[in-house]
């Protein structure tokens, strides 16, 4: 399978720590994937996405970023990629359409264009009602659908979502999840992190386990099942990263 | 859509939906100016205009309290209510009970200690001369009863010493007025000719007031002139509320984060947010500076005279306006909360503005407190728009204000560049 994405003994050191938040972490993100990052609070999920993100730099080791079998570099693979962080990062004091036509044209995206994909995008994600409403007053739910449109604006080859369903009702993630099944089918590659296990075990077809910092394994789910004896994503988790708290 | 084009938009969009933080903006500079300009404008007028209410309790039993009083109420400045029946206490009262700042009470015996004194000083000088032979009594020290002035202790210490050295001087000439009479009585005259008097009592040297400027532009300078650049500055910087709180919130949203992963500068970003501040900026000068020209005379104050110098008033007002808001990302990048920005930019812009000499003009300050005053950028910024308004200033003149200017606002730059560097955001 072609790998678009190929981590190379990654390590990260942030300044004034004594110890490593990721220690020599290697693996590939394979066209189409839907990959699941998971570990314990404080394992290194978000660091490892914002590096491959290129918000923070690593410490040690490569990344490889490839499109259409050629390597290419991060400002380069900025265009493919998009990004759903676990904060909701927009202007709330903004209506949804604002919001994304302001990202939508740091993509360069042409203005017609983007407004037909905005309207679209929002009926999809059942924000079109409320698009030109400022989101503050907006539910938790709604929020993260707004979080998840702006991510998705420029139809990213390779999608990274941090937690995207955390703190949202049953509603908005069967919403959320259905369109991520959607836009995978549609060729985007998935990066996610979450703590819903039985919801990544529906959607993930790799899954990638970090603990302290350490890649413990990655590898389809059945595999990591079968390898380990478990039935369960959550008792296999429990397995191999224990029972004591982590923060 | 242009990339900049929609970062303009969207800090647009940010800033017309704070309305309340909108109106603060562009109201409260105005309110300033208004409030301190007719203040400042009311206080010259009480000093100045006959507005100064004093009581006087006259307990003389001669002629010269009566005559003190006519001189007070000849000068046009002093309105006088008088009364001669009150005790220490009663004057006390009758200023607390009546709203009342200032009262003299005129001891008995005043015109015999005034003329006993001016009797003594003429022998005196007669004895000195020769003219009269040398009497012991005239060697005496006499004692005089003072004047008492008391006043409301709200009164300013300054205003205070203002009116008792006007006093003082009027005293100064009706003593000076005894003398010559009893100089004249001394030597066997009837009276003072009456020429001479005429001569003692109006044709005093006249101070005349000119300004210190390179100019043929007469301009005087008053309360307008001082204010309407002064709060304007102020309020200028005072967008560090607004902006630096906007560059954290933005932080802490994470928006600047989603920014990394999206293929546009960083810089663009800033270049937006200092493009729109600098037209808010720029409009909140034009405002304040339009109402101190036309609405000003409207309501009994001085008109704003704008400067001839347009291209520097330009430079200065652009200049000023890059350092309120470099100042202001300045703060935003490197505080951790929004309530850190408003409260350390609001103290620090409050601590500029009194040592740069917004609150009270540099030059009643220590030494060493105007020698700090200077790295205030609203000192220069002030010291631009003076030499612009009030000494119709050169460019040679403006080159000061400029050059430290451009310093500071490179000096912010470069720390805001440091600081974004570090945090990976450039």
């Amino acid at each position: 399978m072609k790998s678009v994405i190929e981590i190379n003994n990654i390590s990260k050191t942030y300044k004034g720590a004594t110890e490593k938040s990721l220690n020599n972490i290697s693996f590939s993100i394979h066209k189409g994937d839907k990959i699941g990052i998971f570990g314990p609070n404080g394992a290194g999920k978000t660091t490892l996405i914002s590096i491959i993100c290129g918000i923070i730099n690593s410490s040690e080791g490569e990344i490889l970023y490839h499109k259409n079998g050629e390597s290419i570099n991060l400002k380069s693979m900025l265009y493919s990629i998009g990004y759903v962080p676990q904060d909701f990062s927009f202007y709330e004091e903004l209506t949804p359409y604002q919001n994304l036509m302001y990202f939508g044209s740091l993509y360069a995206i042409p203005k017609d264009e983007l407004q037909t994909k905005i309207e679209k995008l929002l009926s999809v994600l059942g924000l079109k009602h409320v698009i030109h409403k400022k989101i503050t007053k907006f539910s938790g739910g709604m929020k993260r659908r707004v979080n998840l449109a702006i991510g998705i604006i420029n139809d990213p080859d390779l999608l990274f979502l941090d937690e995207p369903t955390v703190g949202v009702d049953v509603q908005s993630k069967n919403a959320i999840i259905a369109y991520l099944e959607e836009l995978n089918k549609n060729g985007t590659t998935i990066v996610y992190t979450s703590h819903h296990l039985n919801e990544a075990q529906e959607f993930c077809n790799r899954i990638a386990l970090i603990d302290q910092g350490n890649l413990i394994d990655c590898d389809s789910l059945e595999n990591l099942l079968s390898k380990n004896h478990e039935t369960s994503l959550e008792r296999l988790f429990l397995k191999l990263t224990g029972i004591e708290y982590r923060d | 859509m242009g990339k900049l084009t929609a970062s303009i938009k969207k800090e647009f969009l940010l800033l017309v939906s704070d309305k309340v933080g909108l109106l603060l903006m562009y109201l409260m500079p105005i309110f300033l100016v208004f409030v301190i300009t007719i203040v400042q404008d009311s206080t010259f007028k009480l000093v100045n205009e006959n507005n100064i209410e004093i009581l006087v309790v006259n307990k003389d039993n001669g002629e010269l309290g009566d005559s003190l009083i006519s001189i007070l109420q000849k000068t046009g400045s002093f309105r006088i209510t008088e009364n001669k029946n009150l005790g220490k206490e009663k004057i006390k009262a009758t200023l607390v009970a009546d709203n009342q700042l200032l009262a003299f009470e005129i001891p008995r015996g005043f015109t015999s200690e005034l003329k006993e004194k001016a009797r003594g000083i003429s022998r005196g000088m007669l004895e000195e001369l020769g003219v009269i032979d040398a009497d012991t009594a005239s060697k005496t020290e006499r004692h005089s009863s003072p004047l008492n002035m008391y006043y409301d202790p709200i009164l300013q210490e300054n205003f205070r010493h203002s009116i008792a050295n006007s006093i003082y001087s009027l005293l100064g000439s009706l003593e000076n007025r005894l003398m010559i009479e009893s100089l004249y009585e001394e030597m066997g005259y009837d009276e003072v000719p009456s020429n001479l008097e005429h001569e003692l009592s109006s044709n005093r040297i006249e101070i005349k007031q000119i300004a210190a400027s390179n100019s043929s532009n007469e301009t005087i300078p008053n309360s307008t002139q001082h204010n309407v650049p002064a709060w304007s500055i102020f309020a200028m910087f005072f967008m560090v509320i607004s902006l630096g709180g906007n560059i954290v919130k933005e932080r802490l949203s994470g928006s600047f984060v989603r920014l990394q992963t999206i293929p546009s500068s960083f810089s663009l970003v800033l270049l937006s947010k200092v493009f729109i501040y600098l037209i808010v900026a720029l409009s909140q000068l034009a405002i304040i500076f339009i109402l101190g020209k036309f609405l000003f005379p409207l309501l009994a104050l001085p008109s704003l005279s704008m400067p001839s110098n347009l291209l520097g008033l330009l430079v200065i007002s652009i200049l000023s306006a890059f350092s309120a808001i470099s100042f202001a990302m300045l703060v935003g990048t490197y505080s951790k909360t929004v309530e850190q920005a408003s409260g350390f930019g609001a103290i620090t812009i409050i601590i500029f503005a009194a040592i740069g000499g917004i609150w009270v003009p540099s030059f009643v300050m220590p030494a060493y407190l105007q020698t700090i005053g200077k790295i205030s950028p609203l000192h220069w910024c002030l010291e631009g728009y003076y030499t612009l308004f009030l000494r119709d200033g050169e460019w040679n003149l403006l080159l000061p204000s400029v050059i430290f200017l451009i310093l500071f606002i490179f000096a912010c730059q470069m720390l805001i560049y440091l600081k974004l560097k570090i945090q990976n955001f450039i």
